[in-house]
């Protein structure tokens, strides 16, 4: 293979793009200081978050109600397609509830293609 | 001492172009590209805080660049998806549809054959052929080991001849 590069930008566009990129801070929010506790603090802090998980849940194992978001939360991971496009239909969920779960979720694009059309596999 | 504002303008000057170039080649169109980096500085920007010197300014940089690539060309694929299309071929799409592309026809499908690698084999190609950097530099970036990297990169290699090949028998 020869390098040749084949692409190219609008003309001025690195002299625009970096000025642009200068504007963020004045845009964005200041970066906040990062708050670097004592070494028990942070042990007595992580104590706290893992209690407070645990009470989540044992909460939600507990309770076992099917919420619209625990609903939103199982289809999405089980990704029935025919649950999807039914989905699609009702008012109380929205395709966009589904499409942010999944969007911010860490499930990988070849489960979701896999379960969406898992017939075809 | 520089303010983290003249720490961030140092680093939209000696990086802005060159992943300007990286990404342009993950996301395969100039619009994708140009939003796409503004969220890289952004992410730079409210990240600052949290550089510690530790790893390489660069290293750090190139870093968050390839996690947010990824992680936005997974959120493309997600959305074809839940549009019940085809999540394959999109960045190959992008880059037939390129009008920013002024190489010949034959460059335009070894562009595309590029584009049809998996997100990380791609990446490595890229991050290797296109912006030249070494195997330990990728390494220190993806947290790859340069020996997977190296078979990463040999494997690219043969699927862009084998994608290439594919092309022309079906002409």
């Amino acid at each position: 293979m020869t390098k040749r590069n084949p692409i190219s930008v609008p003309d001025g566009y690195f002299q625009n793009l970096e000025q642009r990129l200068q504007q963020i801070p004045a845009h964005a929010a200041a970066p906040a200081r990062v708050f670097r506790p004592a070494p028990y603090l942070a042990f007595a802090a992580s104590l706290a978050v893992l209690a407070v998980i645990g009470n989540f849940i044992l909460r939600k194992t507990a309770v076992q109600e099917d919420t619209q978001w625990d609903y939103v939360s199982y289809l999405a991971q089980s990704l029935d397609p025919d649950g999807l496009v039914e989905l699609k239909e009702t008012e109380e969920l929205t395709e966009d509830d589904i499409r942010s779960y999944l969007l911010a979720s860490n499930i990988s694009v070849e489960q979701i293609n896999m379960t969406l059309y898992e017939e075809d596999y | 001492m520089e303010s983290p504002e003249q720490v961030f303008n140092n680093i939209v000057k000696d990086f802005s172009e060159r992943l300007y170039w990286h990404v342009r080649r993950m996301v395969g169109s100039h619009e994708d590209a140009d939003d796409l980096l503004q969220d890289i500085f952004l992410k730079i920007w409210t990240a600052l805080p949290t550089f510690r010197g530790e790893a390489q300014l660069y290293t750090w940089v190139w870093r968050i660049a390839t996690n947010e690539t990824l992680n936005y060309l997974r959120k493309e694929k997600v959305r074809a998806l839940l549009r019940f299309a085809s999540a394959d071929d999109l960045v190959a799409q992008k880059v037939a549809a390129d009008s920013y592309f002024n190489g010949t026809d034959a460059e335009r499908e070894v562009a595309k054959a590029v584009a049809r690698l998996p997100e990380k084999q791609r990446q490595v190609f890229i991050m290797r052929w296109w912006d030249e950097l070494s195997y330990e530099e990728i390494s220190a970036i993806t947290g790859t080991s340069v020996g997977a990297l190296k078979a990463s990169y040999h494997i690219a290699q043969e699927k862009i001849k084998l994608n290439l090949s594919d092309s022309e028998v079906s002409k």
